[in-house]
């Protein structure tokens, strides 16, 4: 375990990343539909037998979402927990197609960022062990 | 004044106003929260022009929603269709245009909108069985979700009480005017916004599906 693994996550600054795109990321938020069509534009949902894990709408909402509805209060935990939705589960190909006009990369790479602020990304020779 | 000519009279005007006021403002959120594009491409540009727009092709459909999912697609197309045409030609609404403005639409002979109701109906409780039984979509549904179809759905339901006089008349006729003044009023606030910000999104935001010029980006990443 990494020195980066124990330390706290700075609060703040995820907060003041969160409401800098809020005007953006809130509302699309609050726009999905729930109606899992973007699901079949993933070819890792596709190559997952289906996965509801993989389905692009799936990982906006249980990372950037709960960022939100957290307001940015999580812990290092949390971020861990998220990590592999957003770097793994998603290679920010951008082919996912929402029929109601998400850019759902968008806020992949946003969460991405967030993550990328406190520390928390697969290292180039971490493999499969963080998954 | 009795609880019908308020239902019926203010509390419409209400709902209206709330309506049209809160599509405003989210037309006005959207246009502040965003900016014009400074270097706007047309797609046959973009494509290097010349086989743009071209004729679809089977391979377009096939991969189009309509190819992957076509029961949800129609059932989908034809549920918003029936939704927002039913409330404007239906012969009782066409009444109370007469009586209040003095001019009416054309209405649907009463079986057309007899039918036209329940196929509304049925489209709400296809989507409340598709979230309780398909996997993919139970993964990512919550209680609000049910709530804005039983808010869409339920004027039509109890629409149809009151037509058929299949329950007490006077009571599902004050329910089903405050169930649809209810829905007017939550449009703006909830997901059913998306009757105005689909076209924004779909037309005018920039990225990689976009339909439209998509001439605008958001506003708050770079000056302006």
């Amino acid at each position: 375990m990494s020195d980066q693994d124990n330390k706290a996550v700075d609060r703040a600054e995820i907060s003041g990343m969160l409401a800098k795109k809020a005007p953006e990321m809130k509302h699309i938020l609050n726009y999905c539909l729930h109606c899992s069509l973007c699901a079949e534009s993933c070819f890792l949902y596709m190559s997952h037998d289906g996965d509801p894990e993989y389905m692009p709408s799936y990982k906006v909402i249980n990372s950037l979402g709960k960022l939100y509805k957290k307001k940015g209060n999580v812990d290092r935990e949390f971020l861990e927990g998220i990590k592999g939705m957003v770097w793994n589960n998603c290679v920010l190909c951008h082919r996912c197609y929402c029929p109601i006009g998400i850019d759902i990369p968008r806020m992949i790479d946003f969460t991405r960022s967030i993550c990328r602020s406190q520390g928390v990304f697969p290292e180039l020779d971490e493999g499969e062990s963080w998954l | 004044m009795d609880i019908y000519g308020l239902v019926r009279g203010p509390l419409v005007w209400v709902s209206l106003i709330v309506f049209v006021l809160g599509m405003v403002y989210q037309a006005q959120q959207f246009l502040s929260s965003t900016r014009v594009r400074e270097v706007v491409l047309p797609p046959a540009a973009l494509l290097g022009g010349g086989d743009f727009p071209r004729p679809l092709s089977l391979a377009d459909i096939s991969n189009s929603f309509f190819g992957i999912h076509p029961v949800i697609t129609v059932v989908t197309t034809i549920f918003h269709v029936f939704l927002i045409m039913l409330p404007i030609f239906v012969l009782g609404h066409n009444v109370l245009f007469e009586e209040s403005f003095g001019f009416s639409l054309f209405v649907f002979p009463e079986m057309v909108a007899d039918v036209l109701t329940l196929v509304v109906i049925a489209g709400g409780f296809f989507f409340i069985l598709r979230r309780l039984l398909v996997r993919r979509v139970r993964a990512i549904t919550t209680f609000y979700d049910y709530f804005i179809v039983a808010v869409v759905v339920a004027p039509f339901v109890t629409g149809y009480i009151a037509t058929h006089q299949l329950l007490n008349y006077e009571t599902f006729l004050i329910f089903h005017i405050l169930l649809g003044e209810l829905m007017l009023i939550v449009i703006p606030f909830t997901k059913l916004k998306h009757g105005l910000l689909f076209f924004l999104y779909r037309y005018q935001m920039n990225y990689e599906h976009c339909l439209g010029a998509g001439s605008r980006v958001w506003s708050y990443n770079q000056a302006k």
